[in-house]
């Protein structure tokens, strides 16, 4: 398992936008598969999950509708809009950009100066 | 996937909208969603935490433990769909409990705030509680479908005479009304079965009144087009109160034979109860309108129309601007037309002569309003204090509820809701007590009439509850709101670190000196004003007539269209003349102590050119034998004879108060003066002065003010005709005799009930006796609540002062000493108010009021003073119970307690 990393600010939204983007999922199962596809690297506190879902819902970004649970249980399932496709894309997009710069300018060495 | 430029802009609001849509309107179930999907949350991960070996129970606390406060959660989720500020600001029941609770638990303070609210909200809903009365539709005509077409003259800012040729063409043409009816109201001398002539309030009225009217009678008849047949039978409909009072509800009334004028009429048919269109009419009349009358011509109408299918007023106001009567060879007819402006109008407003946007439409409405919202601002001060007092006891409270995390913004609106249910409850008691009072008032009788127009009513309407609530919120708002701002935030957090954290700030520093001031003011204007209205008894004396000794008459012809009046007049003033016991018989179209029409004057300067000043003057059109018959002697000059009637010289006479205020005390005789122009009417020619009378009951506010002009005229010309009569003591006794005499004599003429002069009130005189009773009424509102403000200010002072007084009675403090410590600031700002009110009270009073005969500059200086006695009194009384509670104060208790 990788060492577990700090989201920082703003992230999280991005996280679960991925998570929901891989298919149809609950509250609880996006938290175990923000886990899964960090490999664990990235634990999400389960307290800050559900009002970031609630807030992307409200923007239109996800929607969510009842089912049941793989243990029977009524569960409310969240699934990403034609919106939330779109800001998700910006969003890596933009995320992605920036993680290269930040790699590109961490890696350089003294003789590219 | 990408849509059109913008659509996600779009399809993001339109999803926020939604979202809040859920989260208001179904806040319960989204409620219960929150909590069913944290719970399944937690499930799932006690279940994923049992089977990596966890026992169920340890499980399932780990699994509480790491989802963390759910309640914080769902806090939190609430807040990031944007709504905290939606559920801080909810009020809930159990604010409205709180609310009651701190109601019980500070009588007097709350029985204060619900009576200062209690006035000041009737007071601030009057203006525009009067403006819709005025404009609401007539009895039986819910949807107002039935409006009146007149002209309005804007130069002169008065509605203009419409006729029968323009009601004519108007029901010719107008397509957005289904029918016009046109009416003219006047007195008619009746007499019934037992031969006694009564005059009556009657009304001419066209063949469909009635129909547009929608109104049936409940007896017999209405008017039939055959009635308005000329030579057709004389008919009348009565009203329900005639047939009541003098046909002892006869049930074969229908079918008997009255004389109405001078024709003997049968009546036809009862109308129903409470029915007397247009105002105060008690008989109809067929109206035989002038078909020959010529375009532009006719008898002068009033016109009401109902609305057709389908047509708003809006429409028939275009309709009736398009279509334009026509015009008579006249010049003056296409002059007069220019000027006027046809207009679509509720009833109410043709009647009292209000513009088309009714009271709205006038700025002395809006000054009223303004005025009535001061008053109801004051009381929103005081009540803030209040708040602000009673909010100061709990402060545990407050810090406690600060600490478990309640918002400042949620104890505002708590208290928000407290205030609220407090101005509620007294909107609802202000409300009920001014319906209550509207109902067992003669408002007729206060303004003078003998009845209240039909259509008028004050009662409360669904739409004064609406603006009385509108009104309590706001009152709350200012009441609850700005002490509550004051009093949370950073004050709980010094409380809790051991300050005290309340003090009284300079705004209610202001506030109280305000208050007083005001009311000293307001104290003092209106115990003038009563006096004034006391004095104004003996106004007759200090008129320079013997008021008791005189029998006054009104007569004016009973019909419109009679020609002959101006020979009945003579005649009959030489038989009241002739009539032994009358000493003299004096003419005018108004009486001294009466009120006389006012007009516009200009007075010539020194070279006989306009000085372009204007001012309105009270004018009389008098009778040559005027002041003689008031047994009047000309002061200056010479009184008016008869050539004063023939000759090209136009002569009039001026009172003593006119010499002082137009003239400037300048030589009277031979100066002139003319009657402005106004509106299109021209100025008149010159007039000179040729003599000088005392002021004569000009003002009854003040006689010296009263200035007056006598305009000389033919006995014909005086409409309405007003005849003194110099009887001698008990001047009743001549009433029958006259009638007499009248009736032999003037047939034609209606004569109104014989009154000694002495009851003759002038318009003023109303206004001064609304005036005094309305301001007595604030003054004592004001005085309340300043005292009701003071009484707050210094419980609370000594509420948090208890520990200092404490320690200061325990380190042997006399209690005068103790007092004075508590008193000072509060004594300050009474005598600043004072001081600052007693200025205010004496410029008001001179200047409404002034110095008179009646009223000297004792009697004002003893109002004044006596109004700054009474505040101070009342002041220094609501501050004694605070001072008790200071001297009951013990040292070893006031410390343990706020230890």
């Amino acid at each position: 398992m990788a060492t577990q990393a700090e989201l920082l600010p703003g992230n999280l939204d991005l996280v679960i936008l991925k998570a929901i983007s891989l298919g149809d999922v609950h509250g609880y199962g996006v938290l175990l598969r923000i886990e899964q596809i960090s490999h664990g690297a990235i634990l999400v506190q389960q307290g800050a999950l559900y009002p970031a879902l609630y807030r992307l819902e409200h923007r239109g970004l996800i929607s969510s509708t009842w089912g049941t649970s793989e243990n029977n249980r009524r569960a409310k399932y969240y699934r990403l809009t034609a919106l939330g496709e779109r800001e998700f894309r910006q969003q890596r997009t933009s995320w992605t950009r920036l993680a290269d710069a930040i790699a590109l300018a961490l890696t350089a060495t003294p003789q590219e100066v | 996937m990408s849509g059109p430029p913008g659509w996600a802009a779009v399809a993001g609001a339109l999803a926020r909208l939604r979202s809040w849509y859920r989260s208001i309107v179904h806040r319960d179930a989204t409620e219960r969603a929150i909590r069913e999907e944290f719970e399944q949350h937690i499930a799932l991960h006690t279940e994923r935490l049992v089977r990596e070996g966890l026992a169920p129970d340890a499980a399932a606390r780990q699994a509480r433990v790491a989802f963390g406060h759910a309640e914080s959660h769902r806090e939190d989720a609430r807040a990031s769909r944007g709504l905290r500020w939606y559920d801080q600001l909810r009020v809930s029941a159990l604010d409205v409990k709180l609310g009651l609770r701190m109601l019980a638990k500070h009588p007097v303070i709350s029985v204060a705030a619900v009576l200062a609210l209690a006035v000041g909200i009737p007071v601030g809903l009057a203006p525009s509680h009067i403006a819709a009365a005025v404009e609401a539709p007539l009895p039986g005509d819910p949807a107002h479908r039935i409006r009146a077409i007149r002209y309005w003259d804007p130069a002169a800012v008065a509605v203009a005479a419409t006729t029968t040729s323009e009601f004519a063409y108007w029901s010719r043409e107008l397509r957005s009304f289904s029918a016009l009816a046109a009416f003219r109201a006047s007195p008619i001398q009746v007499a019934l079965d037992d031969g006694r002539p009564e005059p009556l309030e009657a009304a001419q009225v066209s063949a469909a009144t009635f129909a547009v009217l929608g109104v049936v009678p409940q007896r017999g008849r209405a008017l039939h087009p055959d009635d308005f047949v000329p030579g057709a039978a004389p008919v009348v409909l009565i009203g329900a109160q005639v047939w009541r009072t003098r046909f002892a509800s006869d049930p074969a009334v229908v079918g008997r034979v009255i004389r109405v004028g001078r024709e003997l009429s049968t009546v036809v048919g009862v109308m129903p109860e409470g029915f007397r269109f247009p105002s105060y009419a008690q008989l109809w009349l067929p109206m035989r309108l002038d078909a020959t009358a010529q375009a532009g011509g006719g008898a002068t109408v009033q016109i009401v129309g109902r609305l057709a299918q389908g047509h708003t007023a809006e429409q028939a106001q275009a309709e009736l601007e398009r279509l334009v009567p026509p015009l008579t060879v006249d010049a003056s007819d296409a002059e007069r037309r220019a000027r006027l402006r046809p207009e679509v109008v509720p009833f109410g407003l043709l009647f009292m002569g209000l513009p088309a946007g009714g009271l709205d439409a006038m700025p002395e409405y809006y000054l009223a309003q303004l005025l009535m919202l001061v008053v109801l601002l004051v009381a929103c001060g005081n009540v803030a204090m209040l708040v602000f007092a009673q909010t100061a006891t709990r402060f545990k409270e407050i810090a406690v509820r600060s600490a478990l995390g309640a918002s400042r913004t949620r104890i505002v609106s708590q208290i928000f809701a407290e205030t609220f249910l407090l101005a509620l409850l007294s909107a609802a008691l202000g409300v009920f007590l001014v319906d209550w009072a509207l109902g067992h008032v003669n408002l007729a009788a206060i303004g003078g009439q003998t009845a209240m127009p039909y259509w008028l009513t004050l009662r409360v309407t669904s739409g004064t509850v609406v603006r009385a609530v509108l009104l309590a919120t706001l009152s709350a708002t200012a009441a609850g709101v700005i002490p509550a701002i004051g009093i949370t935030g950073r004050a709980v957090y010094q409380h809790m670190r051991g300050g005290s954290g309340v003090r009284f700030g300079r705004l209610t520093g202001v506030l109280v000196v305000a208050d007083i001031a005001v009311a000293v003011a307001a104290v003092g204007l209106s115990l003038a004003i009563v006096r004034q209205v006391t004095d104004m008894q003996g106004l007759a004396a200090a008129a320079g007539i013997p008021a008791a000794d005189y029998l006054a008459v009104e007569f004016r012809p009973s019909d419109a269209a009679a020609t002959d009046s101006g020979r009945s007049a003579r005649a009959l003033v030489t038989a009241l003349g002739a009539e032994p016991g009358v000493r003299g018989v004096a003419v005018a179209n108004a009486l001294p102590l009466m009120e006389q029409p006012s007009r516009p004057i200009e007075v010539a300067g020194g070279d006989a050119e306009a000085t372009g000043a204007q001012e309105w003057v009270r004018t009389v059109a008098a009778d040559v034998d005027y002041f003689r018959g008031l047994g009047q002697v000309v002061l200056q000059g010479r009184d008016f004879d008869r050539n004063d009637l023939e000759g090209q010289d136009r002569h009039v006479i001026v009172n003593t108060a006119f010499v002082t205020q137009l003239l400037g005390g300048r030589e009277p005789i031979g100066a002139r003066l003319r009657f402005a122009a106004r509106g299109a009417a021209a100025a008149s020619a010159w007039h000179e002065i040729v003599g000088v009378v005392p002021h004569l009951g000009i003002n009854a506010v003040n006689a010296e003010r009263g200035a007056a002009v006598y305009v000389p005229t033919a006995l014909d010309a005086i409409t309405p005709m007003h005849v003194a009569l110099h009887v001698g003591a008990a001047p009743m006794r001549l009433g029958p005799r006259v009638r007499e005499i009248a009736q032999a004599v003037a047939p034609d003429l209606y004569m109104a009930s014989p009154t000694a002069l002495t009851e003759f009130r002038q318009g003023d005189w109303y206004l001064v006796l609304g005036l005094g009773g309305g301001l007595s009424v604030l003054a004592f509102v004001l005085v309340a609540l300043a005292a009701s403000g003071l009484f707050a200010m210094l419980s609370l002072t000594v509420t948090e002062r208890t520990r200092e007084i404490g320690i200061r009675a325990a380190l042997g403090a006399s209690p005068r000493v103790l007092v004075w410590t508590v008193l000072r600031r509060s004594l300050l700002q009474i005598g600043l108010g004072a001081a600052l009110g007693l200025p205010l009270a004496a410029y008001f009073v001179s200047t409404v009021v002034g110095e008179s005969a009646a009223s000297p500059l004792w009697a004002l200086l003893i109002a004044t003073g006596l109004a700054f006695g009474i505040v101070l009194l009342v002041a220094a009384v609501s501050c004694a119970v605070p001072m008790r509670r200071v001297l009951a104060i013990e040292a070893s208790i006031a410390m343990r307690a706020e230890a």
